[in-house]
């Protein structure tokens, strides 16, 4: 019997517009008015579900045909709300260690596909940094608390309870996302050797029982460059290269390259073919890229069997103008969970993905230098057409291209997982659960490299002169590449959850077990009769045209884990987890790990003594110790390696050879980090949130290989560029500390609701312990500074005069327009004593986010600052007769006719100047800080009522951005932008942050 | 889950044992000590280093008053004198690659006798050690003086790496005379000659007996002053007396591959196993060559008139402005000059207009010395895109010339300019159709008459800078500045006028050796002595 309901929703003591009201397990459904009121057609008996996306869904059954009045808790208010954490859930209110959520409706604001990229600026504790911009390698770099180790730094990835899984966080569907969880603290130790370096949870989303819903949307963005460096012009340029050999050949006056009748050709472009000024940014890159996303779901199920099935997919370009660069992703995802019998319950959660990365032949990393490095004097394309050979050869205008052919590399990655849970009859809360997963994934790689043909202009004979370049020696080359990857997991566990009287008691024990198995095959030919014919088979028949390789791995990990979690009243808070891990990667009698912790909490709001404060709504004090580990190292550095390196000669023939290349660790093993978090929490005045963590870790028996302090001449010496050596040994000790803190305010006023938060995060470490040389000099330490400082001279000024020069110490062959360095221990010499550490690294001590939203009527409007301090990032631009200037260097610069410049005087090579790579200094190291404008996103619900006359029940709008605007002194490149560590051999040449504007749209049926 | 879930073993690696457990595998890594590891960027391309610098983009040549390496990659810092031990530039790597690579002979000397092998094989691979081994301790000697001597010791991680052992310097004549031991066991250990079973690349006694005359010659010498001339005449007659070895008859082919009877060792490439692409690296912009080791004009001026006279000579025919006319044919076979026939064009260096000067293409590439390097160029080699086709000539560590060199010096030094010394130094001439040293020589005069004609037989390949020093000549010839030519053109005649290629060029007393890195100090606590100044 239905009749009309009518109603008014309500949260805080305001009305609530645009809430969906539905009747469960129906169709029917409407939308809450601006007053909060709502009617629809229901029957006594049913139940309405109450939805929207700042509140708790509730559920309320109708009793009568009388108004009903409903009070809705906003989501952060929730109490009840539950968290995913490691190998299971809680709740909120009794959590006692320290970790963040996000939810996937905030993940899917930011317009950048790849996942990493939602976190910055989002919760404390996270610090994320995108380094490069390039579709399909545009992930950030995740540090839980910044950096804590002198080893390997990541994070551990769990996907829906599977430790490590195969494809990893970044290129997971946000769509498919229902939360991920950070753990930061010693409640991390259940995930054991893996957990050091903090773990993120991620869930993936489940079908509810109820009618189903299609929700489809599609997003179009539009991509281009946070920023680029301003680079020199020809007339200027020639003007440098003029004062380069100038100052090689000082009597040949300033002239020697270019008159100044030939530098104003340069300037007024009165000969184009002789003396071009072109801006190779401009010839080269596409002022905005394309990008675009759909998203197709169906959720919804019975009470036996629920179901999500989604298809994704993603589409991005390149910034290059008739760029190869693609990547397309397609993705699915079909999680099912089914009652078998009240007892025993299954879920297949099946997922894959096939990622599409094309690349021309010429790497992103080639393609930015050859646009920085080229000069402005050269053309891009001769005024006939014909394509000029740009910096020897590489003319970054047909690099971008696929000419010289291309990198395609196929990635798919199949996830899947069957779990199963049984509740055990005969004893009230004890069940067994399990799952099985299996990972796998296929990486592909075919590189096909073309000749193709660039010009060079020969004004004396006025002849084009054509150079064959690509491929290799004029013919095409082809490297083939395939990588499987699997990892099968397997766990079960028994838990034991109930409630006695005032006592909760939450309990498992489980094992678990992996294996990982890496194969690769390698092959390639060169000396392709036609370049259209890019197969293996079809490539040159030499035998030496022929060549191939290949090599395999196994790995595995055996742990035993358990929690006991306690609360009285939900008052008194107590849990305890413990793992133990064994793993292939250490010797026998090495292999196993013990990880304890433990924590407790108090809920002081529940006191009774406390009820008279009533501003405060919630207080709760935490504290949580345990011991993680870390075992992220190479595999096998027990035994002394020797493998086969195939180079020497003999007879003509390259002979089989062997080198050692590990020397035996037979001790090693986990490093060990020992974590400890006092928290508080609270809510008071109904509106504020707040959280504040003071955090301490300290890392010991950090694997990482003595280099510093171990003698040359001992032979033991470690090859450049590639893998040590020594073997990781576990010397190194790294204590960090800092915090966390996290305000926020929630209210409804005049049919808007609101919020506003704020976070901070301050991490500093300090070494305890890394390998230094014996001699090393105290202020030139490591030793008790925080991680990856920089060792440079102190740049304080330029020699201006011949007098600054007979007064302050200098370098052999110093001259007017160089940088003065510090004599820093005053003996009056400039040598490398002089070299002191910088009080910063690349990675940021203090970030900070601020999190907006609000929501009015149909609209919303959310957005996320992000910012960092106390960072230091050095860059040195390769510069002089290598490639071209910035235009901050080259405008600035000192020379014999600009003796005010602020910029040292250009040199022949900036890294192998005495004013750059001889001796880095910190004129060259910025302050990376900045606040940027990380995500912002303003969306319109259209009203229910004209929808659902279309059959649809909810169509949103919205546009959405990301990376909008950025303040920071740093003047040439984007400041997330350079190397990973701290190195001093960065020139800025990377594929450039973007900034994505996007709109979309999300249609329900 | 079975028992030993966790004990993998891996595909891709063997443990020591497996090494020692297969004379194959021995031999295979015993082969491998001919190269040692890359230590820094711009080293090691192609394949790991041998000895010494060999073919790298900067040629160890571009440290000397032979050449400059036009894009500096940390040359010119030697050149100018800024050598100091935090900055090493190309001259950082000797010592640590020297010392790996004696640990690793060490290594294998120390468990040969327990690899199941014929004894005679045994004994070849032996000699092959002590051979390597002792030519790694030359590259250490002539660069750095007295070493640290390692005997058969081989340090592990365990090891107290701070022990005094490792940080004690021997003297020049104990590293010299340890050196020269180890040559006498490769002597009597190695082969003759590269047959089938002991193929072109391994060292044969041949090879031994060279390093140890050129070794005692340098321990003759002033700057050494650890050995006789007498010691260092009979070594290169050893190698004389051999029988084996003899000139080519084609200077300029020498270069290209390993044939003829005069490389006495040598290291060889092939495709898939290269060095650097020379051509395209060394070759003039106008060819689309990136100018790398651009001759000085300081070298160019040692090359003698065709009639036997040095350029100075007022009687010698030189005129400065038609310079390239009638000189030694050694001098054609080493460097490309304004006016010279390369790959079927001429090379145009003179401005304005000049197709490899600054008015050509790329003409940051061009070079600021006005010459170009031809020596060691393969003309079969395309300069275009020569990836995995060009790279392939061999480096001739010890080639016959050079012994013969050796003995004229140090005959001379010992006995005066009897017919020995003439017979010696005249056989190289004549191959260079140079005419025959005037008879009647004084010591002195044969004393400098043999300098330049190492200078101009050897350039290029690792000598230069390791004779001005070892005479001690050094503070002479380096503190002369870096000459290029500046070649201008009106009318179709050329003017040639004489230039400073790079600027502040100097040498100090100290950089008669080389620093030893200031991390290796450092490492060692300060307890290895550094050389005098630095």
């Amino acid at each position: 019997q239905q009749s009309k309901i009518t109603g008014k929703v309500v949260s805080g003591g305001e009305s609530v517009p645009g809430v969906s009201v539905r009747v469960k397990n129906t169709t029917q459904g409407t939308t809450t008015d601006n007053a909060g009121q709502f009617s629809l057609a229901a029957g006594i008996g049913d139940t309405l579900v109450f939805n929207h996306l700042s509140y708790v869904t509730q559920e309320l059954v109708v009793r009568n045909n009388a108004p009903l009045s409903v009070t809705l808790a906003a989501t952060t208010q929730n109490v009840n709300e539950v968290v995913v954490v490691g190998y299971g859930t809680q709740k909120k209110a009794t959590l006692t260690g320290s970790l963040s959520v996000i939810k996937g409706a905030d993940i899917v604001k930011s317009p950048q596909p790849n996942v990493s990229n939602s976190l910055a600026g989002r919760f404390s504790g996270v610090i994320a940094n995108n380094r490069s911009g390039e579709p399909g390698y545009d992930g950030s770099n995740v540090y839980i608390r910044g950096l804590a180790t002198t080893g390997n730094n990541d994070v551990l990835i769990v996907v829906d309870g599977v430790p490590g899984q195969i494809g990893g966080m970044q290129r997971l569907d946000p769509n498919d996302i229902e939360s991920m969880t950070v753990l930061k603290d010693a409640s991390a130790a259940v995930y054991g050797s893996r957990a050091a370096n903090g773990v993120i949870l991620i869930t993936t989303k489940r079908g509810k029982t109820g009618k189903p819903v299609i929700s489809y949307s599609f997003n179009q963005g539009f991509s281009s460059p946070t920023r680029l460096p301003k680079m020199a012009d020809a007339a200027t340029y020639a003007t440098l290269a003029n004062e380069i050999q100038y100052y090689t050949n000082p009597g040949g006056g300033l002239n020697q390259f270019y008159t100044d009748a030939q530098i104003q050709k340069f300037r007024d472009g009165s000969d184009p073919l002789n003396y071009p000024n072109t801006d190779w940014q401009k010839a080269t890159l596409r002022s905005v890229a394309l990008q675009h996303q759909h998203s197709l779901s169906v959720s919804g199920g019975s009470e036996n069997v629920k179901y999500y099935v989604s298809l994704g997919t993603i589409g991005q370009q390149g910034i290059y103008k008739h760029g190869a660069t693609q990547y397309d992703q397609y993705n699915f995802r079909s999680n099912i969970d089914a009652n078998i019998t009240k007892r025993l319950k299954v879920g297949l959660y099946l997922s894959g993905r096939e990622e599409d990365r094309v690349y021309p032949q010429t790497g992103a990393g080639d393609i930015f230098r050859s646009i920085y490095r080229a000069y402005p004097t050269v053309a891009a394309i001769y005024p006939n057409g014909l394509p000029t050979s740009g910096i020897e050869n590489n003319n970054p205008v047909l690099q971008v291209t696929d000419i010289g052919g291309t990198n395609r590399n196929p990635t798919q990655v199949f996830n899947g997982i069957l779990k199963g849970s049984y509740d055990i009859p005969g004893l009230e809360g004890l069940s067994l659960d399990g799952f099985f997963s299996v990972d796998k994934s296929w990486s592909a790689d075919k590189s096909f490299s073309k000749p193709y043909p660039v010009y060079s202009y020969d004004a004396t004979a006025n002849t084009y002169n054509k150079v064959v370049v690509g491929g290799s020696a004029g013919l095409a080359s082809l490297n083939q590449y395939q990588q499987n990857q699997s990892l099968l997991t397997s766990n079960i566990k028994l838990n034991f959850t109930r409630q006695f009287g005032q006592h909760h008691v939450d309990a498992f024990v489980g094992y678990e077990q992996s294996k990982t198995v890496m194969d690769s095959l390698a092959a390639s030919r060169l000396n392709f009769p036609s370049s259209q014919l890019p197969e293996l088979s079809q490539g040159g028949s030499a035998a030496t045209d022929k060549d191939n390789g290949g090599k395999s791995y196994t790995f595995t990990r055996k742990s035993y884990i358990a929690r006991l979690a306690y609360n009285y009243q939900e008052k008194y808070l107590l849990e305890g987890q413990a793992r133990i891990d064994g793993s292939s990667t250490f010797p026998t009698g090495k292999q196993y790990g013990f990880f304890p912790s433990i924590s407790a909490g108090w809920r002081i709001s529940k006191e009774e003594w406390f009820q008279p404060v009533s501003f405060i709504q919630d207080l709760k004090l935490r504290g949580s110790y345990g011991t993680l580990g870390n075992d992220n190292v190479g595999l096998f550095q027990y035994f002394d390696n020797y493998s086969f390196s195939n180079q020497y000669v003999v007879g003509s023939n390259i002979h089989p050879g062997i080198d050692i290349i590990k020397l035996a660790n037979p001790n090693i093993t986990w490093e060990t980090a020992k974590k400890m978090d006092l928290g508080l929490n609270a809510v008071f005045l109904q509106h504020f949130s707040l959280e504040f963590i003071y955090f301490q870790q300290k890392r010991s028996n950090i694997l990482t290989q003595r280099n510093a302090s171990i003698p040359q001449v001992s032979g033991i010496v470690n090859p450049f560029g590639s893998d040590p050596l020594v073997p990781s040994e576990n010397i190194g000790k790294v204590n960090s500390n800092g915090i966390e803190a996290t305000l926020g305010y929630d209210n409804s006023t005049g049919g808007v609701h609101y919020h506003i938060g704020g976070n901070f995060t301050y991490a500093k470490s300090k070494i305890i312990f890394i390998d230094e040389a014996a001699g090393a000099l105290d202020y030139q330490r490591q030793t008790g500074r925080p991680l990856n400082t920089y060792l440079l001279y102190d740049a304080i000024g330029i020699f201006r005069t011949q007098a600054d020069l007979d007064n302050y110490p200098h370098l052999a062959g110093a001259q007017l327009g160089d940088l003065i360095y510090k004599d820093y221990n005053g003996d009056k010499q400039i040598t490398a004593d002089d070299a002191t550490r910088s009080k910063y690294g690349n990675i940021p001590e203090i970030t900070y986010g601020i999190v907006l939203g609000a929501d009015y009527k149909g609209f919303d409007f959310s957005a996320v600052l992000a910012g960092q301090t106390h960072v230091s990032q050095y860059v040195l631009p390769e510069s002089g007769t290598i490639g071209n200037f910035y235009s901050s260097w080259a405008d600035n610069r000192w020379s014999p006719n600009n003796p005010n410049g602020s910029y040292p005087r250009a040199d022949n090579r900036a890294s192998a100047s005495i004013n750059g790579g001889l001796y880095n200094n910190t004129f060259w190291l910025n302050n990376a800080s900045f606040l940027r404008l990380k995500n912002v996103e303003l969306g319109y619900n259209i009203n229910a009522d004209v929808l659902s006359r279309i059959k649809i029940s909810g169509l949103r709008v919205y546009a959405n951005a990301f990376n909008l605007f950025t303040i920071t002194k740093v003047k040439d490149y984007d400041p997330e932008g350079g190397p990973t560590g701290s190195t001093t051999s960065s020139s800025g040449q990377f594929y450039p942050q973007q900034r994505i504007v996007n709109v979309g749209v999300n249609v329900k049926f | 889950c079975k028992k030993n879930y966790l004990d993998i073993v891996p595909t891709d690696r063997v443990p020591d044992v497996a090494v020692l457990a297969d004379s194959a595998l021995l031999e295979d890594y015993v082969i491998n000590r001919y190269m040692s590891v890359k230590l820094q960027d711009k080293e090691g391309e192609g394949t790991n280093p041998g000895f010494g610098r060999g073919f790298e983009y900067a040629l160890w040549s571009a440290l000397t008053d032979e050449s400059i390496y036009n894009n500096d990659d940390n040359t010119w810092l030697v050149q100018r004198g800024q050598l100091a031990p935090e900055n090493t530039g190309i001259a950082g790597t000797i010592w640590g690659r020297s010392y790996r690579s004696i640990r690793e002979c060490n290594y294998a000397l120390n468990h040969i006798d327990s690899v199941v092998m014929s004894a005679g094989h045994r004994t070849q691979l032996r000699g092959e050690l002590h051979f390597i081994r002792a030519f790694r301790y030359q590259d250490l000697i002539r660069n750095y003086g007295g070493v640290v001597l390692m005997g058969d010791k081989v340090y592990n991680l365990e090891d107290n790496l701070g022990d005094d052992a490792l940080f004690t310097r021997a003297s020049i004549k104990q590293s010299i005379d340890y050196a020269v031991s180890e040559l006498d066991s490769a002597i009597q250990q190695l082969p003759l000659a590269n047959d089938d079973s002991w193929q072109l690349g391994r060292a044969t006694k041949g090879a031994a007996l060279a390093l140890k005359s050129r070794l005692l010659l340098y321990a003759a010498s002033p700057l050494y002053n650890a050995g006789t001339w007498a010691a260092a005449a009979a070594a290169a007659k050893a190698v004389m007396d051999l029988g084996k070895y003899s000139l080519d008859a084609d200077y300029a082919k020498l270069f290209l591959s390993y044939t003829g009877n005069e490389i006495i060792f040598a290291r060889q490439y092939a495709i898939g196993a290269r060095h650097v692409c020379l051509e395209i690296s060394n070759g003039p912009n106008g060819y689309n060559g990136w100018a790398g080791n651009t001759p000085l004009q300081n070298l160019v001026d040692a090359y003698q008139m065709s009639n036997g006279k040095d350029i100075t000579d007022p009687t010698s025919g030189y005129n400065a402005q038609n310079p390239y006319a009638n000189r030694d044919a050694r001098f054609y076979a080493t460097i490309l000059y304004n006016g010279a026939t390369y790959r079927n064009s001429t090379v145009q260096i003179y401005t304005p207009g000049g197709k490899d000067s600054k008015d050509g293409p790329s003409n940051w590439n061009t070079t600021k010395t006005g010459y170009y390097l031809r020596k060691f160029m393969d003309d079969k080699y395309p300069i275009d895109n020569p990836w995995n086709v060009a790279g392939l000539q061999p480096w001739i560590y010890f080639r016959y010339a050079e012994v013969l060199l050796n003995y004229a010096e140090a005959q001379n030094e010992a006995t005066g300019p009897d017919g020995t010394v003439y017979s010696a130094i005249n056989l190289i001439r004549q191959r260079a159709k140079q005419p025959a040293l005037p008879a009647g020589l004084s010591q002195a005069q044969m004393r400098d008459a043999i300098r330049k004609e190492r200078q101009v037989e050897l350039a290029f390949e690792e000598h230069r800078f390791y004779d001005v020093r070892r005479w001690k000549i050094a503070d002479v010839t380096e503190n002369v500045p870096a000459y290029g030519v500046d070649v201008t053109t009106s009318g179709g005649s050329y003017v040639y006028t004489r230039k400073v290629a790079l600027s502040g060029r100097a040498f100090a007393a100290k950089h008669y050796w080389l620093p030893i890195p200031r991390t290796e100090i450092q490492a060692s606590n300060n307890k290895i002595t550094q050389n005098a100044g630095y």
